[in-house]
Order: structure tokens, then C-alpha cells, then sequence
């Protein structure tokens, strides 16, 4: 009989384990980045952006279009396409979902109207950019590795590590600190109350928008970067679904959550890899997901049910 | 895979031959001697391809390849006087919408022959829907196994001009054992893709008939949506075989190749069909150079034929940054196939009006069809599969191929 848990191959070096170990943490990274983003507007809005994905995407093809065919340095080109990324939520939110808003629409419409503009992002991308799988110019972008001690690690899976965590820090203390994050903190609690106290529900929805994508613009450029690897399918294909898994092990709503669980699922893959095999490495995304639901629905640092409106 | 129109008369080869002279390209026009006038018909064909989706990588080649094939036929007089009209649809590299798009074109716009769809995955759902409908199809980039002649449905009306990855994988493997002398080999391969999952099941055969042993798990499955191959990098290492095997579509093969160099493999690729683009060479860029594969087609290929149709479609395309663009494997296949259907109609004495007859005239003379082409001389196989030159090809480190070695059409 097969066991479930493969016996580690004889010669497996603690090296090897420790290189899969800062493999799935640099993965993590990914994920958590991309689900900072979505989770934050779910948690002011209580509706998935489905089209964080495309925004994801966007961010990165933009910044490899501005370098390629407007000359445009790396960093130049970052800025310049999170700022693009910046607009585009703040467009999401006029087009997609305000106006749904405004009619009460239910929250339903709101996520389906996020999934077609998602379609329409990607098909722009699509006939703009080709549906070639490209990278960032090697010369003209930080990069290299250092070795030691039998082990590989990539310098921006380090940068990407420290802007994971440095964002986290941050945009928690702009959530709990700041005069911004308190009017989000209130309208993601109850924003008829928050409209009573004088707070501008719409702007301050819009601003979490403008945000969430910029961060998600962010995700993608460096997801680009780590994995050589532009194209209109990264968000959709790539990382959509990981994404959604994250936040709901995280916790919806729960920006800590979302970095923890991003970490955890990159480390759960990369054991089911070493320890079971490739052949069940797809599925681990989607067990997590079932497993966090049916255990743990809240997820781990999951607060509330729902919403009062 | 690349297939080539077959001439009809030296007469006719003669004239490609001085109109490429003359910086113009292969040709298929032209009433051939001895063939029926078709003088003010209009011979309606199909493209199906993947203009979106992932196979969009190879879809947009194929539709260059096939416009310049139409204007340069319809340019020369078209086919035997007819001209083709060429009806370029999108399959969005999905089955569901390859068959629906197949059905359309047969039924509703009454298309003669096909040509389609992008990706094997999509092709078991197409094809037998054109099959059923009994109308010509020929392949253009579709290699996995069961394409045609042994297939899981009835595929009388199915050909491929698509060197199939049962003929390139042991060609490209050979060649690897002669040069490098691996004794063993992991292999990384996409599962939930059918092109993905047969290439790496002929890669497993050709390495036991070359004696290169495959390590306890150094075959690693994953999918084709995964985002970061740090892991499956790591432990192919881990397997410290002497070559890597690579079996997959679009951006992973250099993923793969990127990630095994930053963390210290020094040796060879290998790869199938997967690699053949030049969108994958520039994507790995020297992290993948000497990344060896087996193709239907070489752009370098020393032939009057090849060379006008380089220079034509170097002429006819260009970049976004206005250079000239090369054509890949997938754009000489695609190409080739409109040419392949021009000489097939040619002689197959077409009504016009008996619209099933004439499909069924059009399929019995496919599997006739000897023609000069950019991929050598090209003719169907007893099963409609490619008779042509495999070229083993390996990436040179800046987005384009140089030839390693070639293998007589067996």
C-alpha cells in the first residue's frame, strides 16, 4: 500500500528542506501581497473585487510596456504604473460599483459587475499586449542572487519579503492610526452610521479603491519581477484563486490575516510537494480553501459575520 | 508543425521559383495544368484559432502566417482562378468554443476545409465535430498524441501539418544522448493539458530506449496555471540528473529554465513543440540558451522556397518597434496549411455547387498533396499525419534558434 506521507529520499539534506522552506515563504509573499489588496476593500465594501485580479495584471504589464516602448527606467516606470493602477480603482469604483450602490443594488451585482470589467481589463491587455508570456528587461531591473551555504536566494524575494512586511506594518497603522483609517475602520462597521457622523462614505470607499489596486498594481509588478514572467494571464490564472483562499483562511476583511495566511499557504504547498508529491501539489490551494471552511469559517483572525448596513 | 503546398507542375514550381528570385514568395496561384477552371468562384475556408486565451501566443502567429498565404495566392491569381476567402476565427483556446465555432463555420458559412484549431486540448473537441460534419480539417499546430490517424473518434476528414511530438521528442532526444551523453533526466511536465501530458509520456519512452534513467520523483506534474516553479526547481536539483526535460505551452518552459539557473543548474534542456516560438526564447533569453527541441521548421533553412517566404513576411510584418518580424514554426505551419488546401483544390476538380461532394473531393485530394513548401517537401503520411524533415533546433540566448541537426522525413 502506497503511503499517504512519502518517506523523505535518502540523502535529503536539511539544506534542501531549508531551500523549499524560503521557497514557500517567498511564494507566500506573492500571495499575501495580492491578498492584501482584495481583502481590504472587502472589508469596507463586503463584496469580492473580482477584478483585483486584472488590476494585479495590469500593474505589471504596464510597467513592462513603459519600459519597453517609452524608454522609461524601472523605477520611473513602477511609479508611473501604480499610480495608472491607482486610477483604474478609483474608475472601478465609478463605474462598477457606485452606481450599484447608490440603486442597492445586492452585493451579487456588484461582484458580477467586478467579473466583466475584470474581462474587459484582460481582453484590453489581450489586444494591446499579446498574450505572450514576457519578462522584464534583465539588465534594466534589480536582480541577482546570492549563494551560500548550499542555498539560493533571489534579491527581490527578499525585497518583496520586506515590502510584504513593511506594507502589512504600514497599512496597519494607517487603518488604526490614522484619521483615513478611522473613517475606513467606520465605514467598513456601518457606513449608514459613518454617513450620520459626517463621514463621506463614497469618497472614503473610493479612496480604499484607489488603495487596494495600487497595492494590487504593486503585487504585480513585483510578481513579474520574481517570476520573469508579464503576461495578460498572471492574475486571472496565476493567482486569482490562491488569492481568494488567503483571504478566507485569513480572515475576510483581515489585512493581518490575508499576510499570514498568504505565508501559510505558500508553506503548505511547497510541504505537500517534498512530502507528498508534485501530483497533489494543484489541488492544495483549493483543500486549504475546504478545509478553512469547513473548520475554521471564520478564518484565523476573523471578527464578524457580517456587517450591519 | 509546418507543412508545404505541393505544386502541381514543374511549370508552376518554375514560377515560385523566379517570383522568389524576384524577393516574392511561394505560390500557389494560378490555374495548374491539367486542373479545373475556377474562374470567378470563391473558395471559402476557415481558420480557427486561438486569438485569445493562452494559446493566443501561438493563435496570432498563425494568423500572420495565414494572411500572407491568402494574399499571396489571391495575389497570383488565386486557386486555379478562384479566390479563397479566408473566414479567421477565434477559438479562445477553449473546446467548448473551438467545437461551437467549427459547427458555425461548417453549417451556417459553409466552409469547404478548416484550418484548426491552436492547441491539441482544443482539437479533440473540434475536430470531431468537423469530422462527423465530414469536413477537411488540417491541424496547424496540434502535436499531441491521437491528432489523427489513431484517434479515440473517427478522424477520416482530420490531417495535421504539425510535426507531431511522437517523431520530434525521440528525434530531439537522440540527438541530446549523441552530444551530451546524459545518463539521467527529471522531467517537468503540465497535467492538466493534453499536449503537456503526451509530450511527457513520450519524453519517459525516449529516455528508456536511450537508456537515461528518470530518478524516483524526478518526474514533477503540476499545472499549467502554476504561478512559481521555485519548488519544483529545488527538488529537481535535489535529483542531480545530468538533463532536464520541460513539457509544457506558454511561459512556463521558461519559467522553469530562469528559476533552474538562478539556483544553480548548469546543464541542458530539452524540450517539445512548447519551445518553438520565439516568444519563449526571448522570454528565457540566456538562461535558456542551447534549450534544445525537435521542430517541423528551421527560419534558416537554405531553400528558395523558405527564403521567399522569410523575406516575405519579413517584408509584410513588423514589431511594435517597426523590425522586421521572423517567422516562427508556428506561422510557416499555419502558412503552409492555406497552401497545402490551395494545391489540394486545385486538383480536385470542385463544383461549387454539391457542397458536400466537394469536401469530400477536397479530403481525398489532401492525401495526395506533395508540395514544395518552407518546411521541405510536404506530403500526408498513409495516417494524414506530417512526411516531412524533423530540424532539432536549440535557442541561442537572444530570442532566436540556430540548427543543431536535422532527420530525413521516415
Amino acid at each position: 500500500m502506497t503511503p499517504l506521507i512519502a518517506p523523505l529520499a535518502a540523502g535529503t539534506s536539511p539544506g534542501y528542506l531549508l531551500q523549499q522552506a524560503l521557497n514557500g515563504v517567498f511564494n507566500g509573499s506573492i500571495y499575501a501581497l495580492f491578498a492584501v489588496g482584495y481583502t481590504l476593500v472587502f472589508g469596507v465594501l463586503d463584496i469580492l473585487n473580482l477584478a483585483h485580479s486584472a488590476v494585479f495584471m495590469a500593474g505589471a504589464v504596464i510597467a513592462l510596456v513603459l519600459m519597453l516602448n517609452f524608454g522609461l527606467p524601472f523605477w520611473a516606470a513602477l511609479v508611473l504604473a501604480i499610480a495608472l493602477c491607482a486610477l483604474a480603482g478609483y474608475l472601478l469604483d465609478r463605474v462598477a460599483f457606485r452606481p450599484l450602490r447608490h440603486r442597492g443594488a445586492p452585493h451579487i451585482s456588484s461582484m458580477i459587475t467586478s467579473i466583466g470589467l475584470a474581462l474587459v481589463i484582460v481582453s484590453i491587455a489581450e489586444n494591446r499586449f499579446g498574450g505572450n508570456s514576457q519578462r522584464f528587461p534583465v539588465d534594466r531591473v534589480p536582480g541577482g542572487e546570492l549563494h551560500f551555504g548550499g542555498l539560493s536566494i533571489s534579491t527581490v524575494d527578499i525585497g518583496i519579503l520586506v515590502v510584504t512586511i513593511a506594507l502589512m506594518i504600514g497599512l496597519a497603522f494607517m487603518i488604526e492610526r490614522t484619521a483615513p483609517g478611522r473613517a475606513i475602520r467606520a465605514v467598513a462597521e456601518n457606513p449608514r452610521a459613518a454617513a450620520l457622523m459626517g463621514i463621506d462614505v463614497d469618497r472614503v470607499i473610493a479612496l480604499t479603491l484607489v488603495l487596494s489596486s495600487a497595492l494590487g498594481g504593486l503585487a504585480g509588478i513585483l510578481y513579474g519581477l520574481a517570476q520573469s514572467d508579464v503576461s495578460p494571464y498572471i492574475g486571472r490564472d496565476q493567482v486569482e484563486l490562491k488569492g481568494l483562499a488567503v483571504i478566507v483562511v485569513g480572515g475576510m476583511g483581515s489585512i493581518t490575516g490575508a499576510v499570514v495566511a498568504g505565508y501559510l499557504l505558500g508553506l503548505v504547498e511547497v510541504a505537500v510537494l517534498v512530502f507528498v508529491g508534485s501530483n497533489a501539489r494543484s489541488g492544495v490551494a483549493f483543500a486549504v480553501l475546504f478545509l478553512s471552511l469547513v473548520l475554521l469559517p471564520a478564518g484565523l483572525f476573523g471578527r464578524r459575520a457580517g456587517r450591519t448596513t | 508543425m509546418i507543412r508545404i503546398t505541393r505544386q502541381l507542375s514543374i511549370g508552376v514550381f518554375g514560377a515560385a521559383a523566379l517570383l522568389a528570385g524576384c524577393g516574392g514568395s511561394t505560390s500557389s496561384g494560378g490555374t495548374a495544368s491539367g486542373g479545373t477552371n475556377y474562374t470567378g468562384k470563391t473558395l471559402q475556408l476557415a481558420a480557427v484559432i486561438s486569438l485569445n486565451g493562452p494559446g493566443n501566443v501561438y493563435g496570432l502567429q498563425q494568423k500572420t502566417g495565414i494572411q500572407l498565404a491568402v494574399d499571396e495566392i489571391n495575389g497570383h491569381g488565386g486557386v486555379n482562378g478562384a479566390q479563397i476567402a479566408m473566414d479567421i476565427q477565434d477559438d479562445g483556446s477553449l473546446q467548448q468554443q473551438g467545437a461551437q465555432v467549427f459547427q458555425t463555420e461548417i453549417q451556417e458559412k459553409k466552409v469547404v476545409g478548416i484550418i484548426g484549431p491552436t492547441l491539441s486540448n482544443t482539437a479533440i473537441a473540434a475536430h470531431p465535430v468537423a469530422n462527423n460534419l465530414k469536413t477537411p480539417v488540417i491541424g496547424p499546430s496540434n502535436t499531441g498524441n491521437g491528432i489523427v490517424g489513431q484517434c479515440p473518434y473517427a478522424c477520416d476528414y482530420i490531417f495535421r501539418d504539425s510535426l507531431g511530438e511522437a517523431t520530434a521528442i525521440p528525434d530531439n532526444v537522440k540527438t541530446a544522448v549523441q552530444k551530451d551523453h546524459p545518463k539521467s533526466a527529471v522531467l517537468f511536465y503540465a497535467n492538466d493539458d493534453k499536449f503537456s501530458s503526451d509530450g511527457a509520456k513520450i519524453f519517459q519512452q525516449a529516455f528508456k530506449d536511450n537508456a537515461v534513467t528518470v530518478p524516483d520523483g524526478g518526474v514533477l506534474q503540476f499545472s499549467k496555471t502554476e504561478s512559481s516553479f521555485k519548488e519544483y526547481v529545488t527538488t529537481a536539483l535535489s535529483k542531480k540528473a545530468d538533463i532536464w526535460a520541460i513539457s509544457s505551452l506558454g511561459g512556463i518552459p521558461a519559467k522553469v529554465m530562469i528559476e533552474a539557473r538562478k539556483q544553480g543548474y548548469t546543464g541542458p534542456f530539452l524540450g517539445g513543440n512548447g519551445f518553438n516560438t520565439y516568444q519563449v526564447s526571448q522570454q528565457a533569453g540566456d538562461q535558456g540558451k542551447g534549450a534544445q527541441s525537435g521542430s517541423g521548421y528551421f527560419v534558416g533553412t537554405d531553400t528558395p522556397t523558405n527564403k521567399a517566404f522569410v523575406d516575405a513576411y519579413k517584408a509584410k510584418f513588423k514589431d511594435t518597434q517597426g523590425k522586421p518580424q521572423l517567422p516562427d514554426q508556428i506561422a510557416a505551419q499555419a502558412y503552409t496549411a492555406v497552401k497545402i488546401f490551395a494545391e489540394a483544390a486545385k486538383a480536385a476538380n470542385l463544383t461549387f455547387t454539391d457542397l458536400a461532394g466537394d469536401r469530400t473531393k477536397l479530403r481525398d485530394a489532401l492525401a495526395k498533396v506533395s508540395v514544395d513548401t518552407p518546411l521541405g517537401q510536404f506530403s500526408f503520411s498513409s495516417q494524414h499525419d506530417v512526411h516531412q524533415k524533423v530540424y532539432v533546433v536549440a535557442m541561442d540566448g537572444k530570442g532566436g534558434f540556430s540548427l543543431v541537426n536535422t532527420y530525413e522525413a521516415q
